[in-house]
């Protein structure tokens, strides 16, 4: 599959159908991977897949210094394919602006992600060309998807509450979260917004908590669940519960899921005159 | 006469502390974190980690700090000032690194004017640190001047001898008092001299040669390899938070109708928002200046205006980067570079 | 032990409009005692705050000469300009400084003086023309280039009447091409061109510039053309900043901590400096 993915990416390159190769290359440890800008098809060699590519490297679309490298082909995974998808209906990219080099994937990470136990996505459903060995995508259940949040759901409001309040009281403030995020990619993001001043820059409980809340409600009906902002996050905040939670409250509200399907109208950008409105009650 | 401290005697050293009205902060579990935290208990204590996941930074500048509240009455305004933020602690168990690390920003937070945020709590604190057993693949501390056993910044050094004893040498007047002062906690070596031959401390390797970043930091200021290298950064802000030198902060108003705190909060260079002034002019517009910046900073800045490298091989920018990006490999490179020069283009 | 980051309360006892958006506070301490120990130098600044909105930074903008006030210019911009623009006479903000060195004018004795100034960037140069002024005696010619977009956007309108009047003032004011109003007797044209058409004689001169980053940019070649060295022209550098006293690490421009070894720099200083500012 490497030797595969690196013969596509030489040819891209060496055609001029891409000016980059976004993908995954040696990481500084045999457990990490990097992601690795690829310019010359002489350096496709340093291109690599493993289960250690957990990255989502659709990011780098919202990045002036990986775009100032040109046309990029993106090498990506199932779920990363979702964001395109997301990116395009939200009109932050067209279709013919990158090269999808889709690879199937069995899962990631070591132990294994959490986004990878109810994967239905183990081959992209978008790409340009598809790297390995398509695998189909098994429908899977809507509990099934969503048992990740199950025992948190159990919890009652006040526990809720505490449990959130512990976890945010571990945010400092870094924003690797939104930073990692391929949909956060507000110019000026709201925290960085002070005429009102809208969420406290301060890392104390409102602020952490202001902040945690408004991200994941950005997100909400938009997040395709690549689990990326949990990974990053130094503080080991869980924060792919409150994706996860709104991903559901989404479906079940809107019946739409993020990235699915290209012709899907968006959840949170598209009037409907008979949109189920229980929940604002 | 050499001293240890037993395994089995952590109770009462935590006791005999909450006696004399000490706070203190040590490594403990936090599901898959250790984190130096405030401990009641020794069994609270966690030892069996290479780095605690926050540095030593945080109980000296604070992520968040109060440094003025006041009081708005009509158009008149009354000043309060913050009280009872350095209150005496210990901090147990933290890295010989992270000790180092004080030090160095004692240089800048007393040059010229003294933050009395800064002194204050560093004079109500002594550091017990405990030598590092074991080290993994991010640890660099010899490769910057430092050991997995520094005394540096430390005001007791303890080293493992034994599953269940260390050895224990005080560094300074205050390690000598807190000693002194805990009694029979530490108790005299059983075969003294032998416990100095038993000392378990890690071998770091030295990954570069330091004195050769700073010439080829002189020299290269614009450098292919600044773009090269960053291209993966994402811009966050996780690599100066878990920093135990990294210390530059920002200072913003947050108030109700009728008072307010000035509040003191960590920053960082790789954000783009902080170099941005109001016109929209940024000095450092792109990731691969504000890169460049933070290992600027480090290994040439700090070091021509406080003579100290800043930076302390703890490695934990590097454990928490998102896009891995790696500090000791980027100072491999330079170090290799200076070495071997090769065009800039 | 004292704290760094607790300002002064001062009184607005007077404000004047001076141009869209731009407008001058005269301040007094509240505290007489603390007023009475006040001292500062041309070139430094402080961080003006509007409680409950944040500090920002700009220049001492009345001359140490005048002993019985300070004086702020600033133009609304940001959060907390903008509540400053929002005080009244009477409020109180808050003060700490003076921080930062200043313009060597001792050094400067019995020299010409050339002050280039752009836009906004005549308040802190505003501070040393009348501390220049207010010791004639001690300097030979003085001239003064000042410029802004349009003829709205000059500031200090009263003051330019006055050195305009003055025999031992050679003002020259201009406006960028458009900027101009019927009745503008002044020049009109970009700055490093008047400064050039103006052709200051570089003997025995020092040349003090302020304005935007693109028109320094612009007005040192145009200076070194009409000869005068490196180490004759000083500029004062606008930086990010948040303490003022050298530990917040924003204003650094490379190991120079602008708000301790600035904001006043030669351009010889500032050609050392990496490109970061």
């Amino acid at each position: 599959m490497i030797e595969a993915l690196r013969k596509k990416a030489e040819e891209l390159l060496r055609s001029k159908t891409v000016d980059v190769i976004y993908g995954y290359g040696e990481g500084s440890t045999p457990e990490r991977t990097r992601p690795v800008f690829i310019t010359k098809p002489e350096d496709v060699n340093k291109l690599t897949w493993n289960k250690y590519c957990v990255y989502n490297l659709t990011t780098y679309l919202k990045r002036q210094e990986a775009r100032k490298l040109g046309k990029p082909a993106i090498v990506v995974k199932g779920c990363d394919a979702k964001t395109i998808i997301v990116l395009i209906k939200e009109s932050q990219i067209k279709r013919e602006d990158v090269y999808i080099l889709g690879v199937t994937c069995n899962g990631v990470g070591e132990p294994q992600a959490t986004k990878c136990k109810a994967c239905d996505i183990h081959t992209p459903r978008i790409y340009d060309e598809l790297i390995g060995e398509k695998i189909e995508n098994k429908e899977i259940s809507f509990e099934e998807r969503y048992a990740e949040i199950e025992e948190y759901e159990k919890l009652s409001e006040k526990d809720k509450w505490e449990f959130w309040q512990k976890q945010f009281a571990k945010c400092i403030k870094c924003y690797a979260c939104s930073s990692i995020c391929p949909l956060c990619f507000c110019d000026r993001c709201i925290v960085d917004k002070n005429q009102p001043q809208w969420i406290d820059p301060s890392a104390h409980p409102r602020g952490n908590l202001s902040w945690n809340v408004t991200r994941a409600y950005h997100l909400a009906g938009r997040c395709i669940n690549c689990e990326e902002c949990q990974r990053v996050c130094p503080a080991d905040i869980p924060l792919n519960l409150l994706n996860k939670k709104l991903a559901k409250e989404t479906e079940k509200n809107f019946k739409y899921r993020a990235g699915y399907n290209i012709d899907d109208e968006l959840a949170m950008a598209t009037y409907k005159e008979d949109d189920n409105q229980d929940f604002i009650k | 006469m050499e001293k240890t401290l037993k395994k089995e005697k952590f109770n009462s050293l935590i006791t005999g502390l909450k006696d004399q009205g000490y706070k203190t902060i040590a490594p403990k579990k936090d599901s898959n974190l250790v984190m130096l935290d405030e401990v009641q208990s020794a069994d609270e204590i966690h030892l069996d980690h290479v780095q605690t996941n926050n540095s030593i930074k945080e109980f000296f500048l604070p992520k968040t700090e109060k440094i003025l509240s006041y009081r708005i009455e009509k158009n008149k305004v009354s000043m309060e000032e913050p009280e009872g933020f350095a209150v005496k602690t210990v901090v147990f168990g933290s890295r010989p690194c992270d000790a180092a690390s004080l030090p160095i920003m004692d240089k800048v937070f007393n040059w010229d004017c003294t933050d009395k945020f800064w002194v204050q709590r560093r004079e109500a604190t002594t550091i017990v640190t405990i030598a590092c057993d074991k080290c993994d693949n991010y640890c660099f501390c010899t490769s910057v001047g430092l050991a997995p056993d520094s005394k540096e910044g430390s005001d007791v050094l303890l080293t493992k001898v034994s599953d269940d004893e260390y050895l224990v040498e005080t560094v300074t007047e205050k390690g000598e008092k807190l000693v002194e002062s805990l009694g029979t906690v530490f108790t005299p070596a059983d075969n003294p001299g032998t416990e100095t031959l038993n000392r378990q401390v890690a071998t770091v390797e030295n990954k570069f040669e330091i004195e050769k970043v700073k010439p080829w930091l002189d020299e290269n200021f614009v450098h292919k390899v600044w773009a090269e290298f960053s291209t993966k950064c994402i811009g966050c802000g996780a690599c100066t938070f878990v920093c135990p030198t990294c210390h530059c902060f920002d200072i913003v108003d947050e108030c109700t109708m009728s008072k307010g705190d000035r509040v003191k909060n960590w920053d960082g260079c790789q954000f783009k928002m902080f170099t941005l002034h109001t016109s929209g002019h940024n000095p450092r517009s792109t990731q691969d200046q504000r890169w460049r910046q933070r290992i600027m900073h480090k290994f040439k800045y700090y070091v021509e205006k406080f003579d100290s490298i800043l930076c302390v091989g703890c490695g934990r920018c590097s454990r928490v980067c998102p896009a891995d990006m790696n500090i000791s490999e980027m100072l491999e490179i330079i170090a290799t570079e200076e070495s071997q020069p090769v065009n800039k283009e | 032990m004292e704290n760094i980051y607790k300002p002064y309360l001062m009184n607005i006892s007077d404000m004047i409009d001076e141009a869209p958006g731009v407008r001058t506070f005269r301040l007094n301490f509240l505290n007489e005692d603390e007023g009475k120990n006040f001292q500062f130098q041309a070139g430094q600044f402080a961080l003006y705050s509007v409680f409950g909105y944040g500090e920002s930074t700009f220049c001492i903008a009345s001359s140490p000469t005048r002993k019985d006030y300070i004086e702020c210019t600033f133009r609304q911009a940001g959060r907390v300009t903008n509540a400053l623009s929002e005080l009244n006479v009477g409020d109180t903000i808050g003060f700490r400084g003076p921080y930062g060195n200043v313009f060597p004018i001792e050094e400067w004795e019995g020299k010409n003086l050339v002050f280039v100034a752009g836009g906004i960037a005549l308040p802190p140069l505003r501070c040393v023309i009348w501390n220049c002024l207010d010791l004639r005696d001690k300097y030979k010619n003085i001239t003064i280039v000042y410029g802004a977009k349009t003829v709205a956007d000059l500031v200090y309108k009263h003051e330019l009447k006055e050195w305009n009047a003055r025999d031992d003032v050679n003002l020259v004011t201009t406006v960028d091409p458009g900027g101009e109003t019927p009745d503008w007797s002044g020049k009109v044209g970009f700055v490093p061109t008047v400064v050039e058409q103006t052709a200051p004689s570089s003997e025995d001169t020092i040349a003090i510039v302020c304005g935007p980053p693109i028109m320094i940019k612009f007005t040192l070649p145009v200076l070194e053309k009409l000869g005068f060295k490196q180490e004759k022209v000083y500029t004062t550098l606008e930086s990010r900043m948040k303490c003022g006293l050298g530990k917040c690490g924003r204003c650094n421009i490379g190991c120079t901590y602008v708000c301790k070894d600035g904001p006043v720099f030669t351009a010889e200083e500032i050609s050392k400096m990496p490109d970061e500012f």
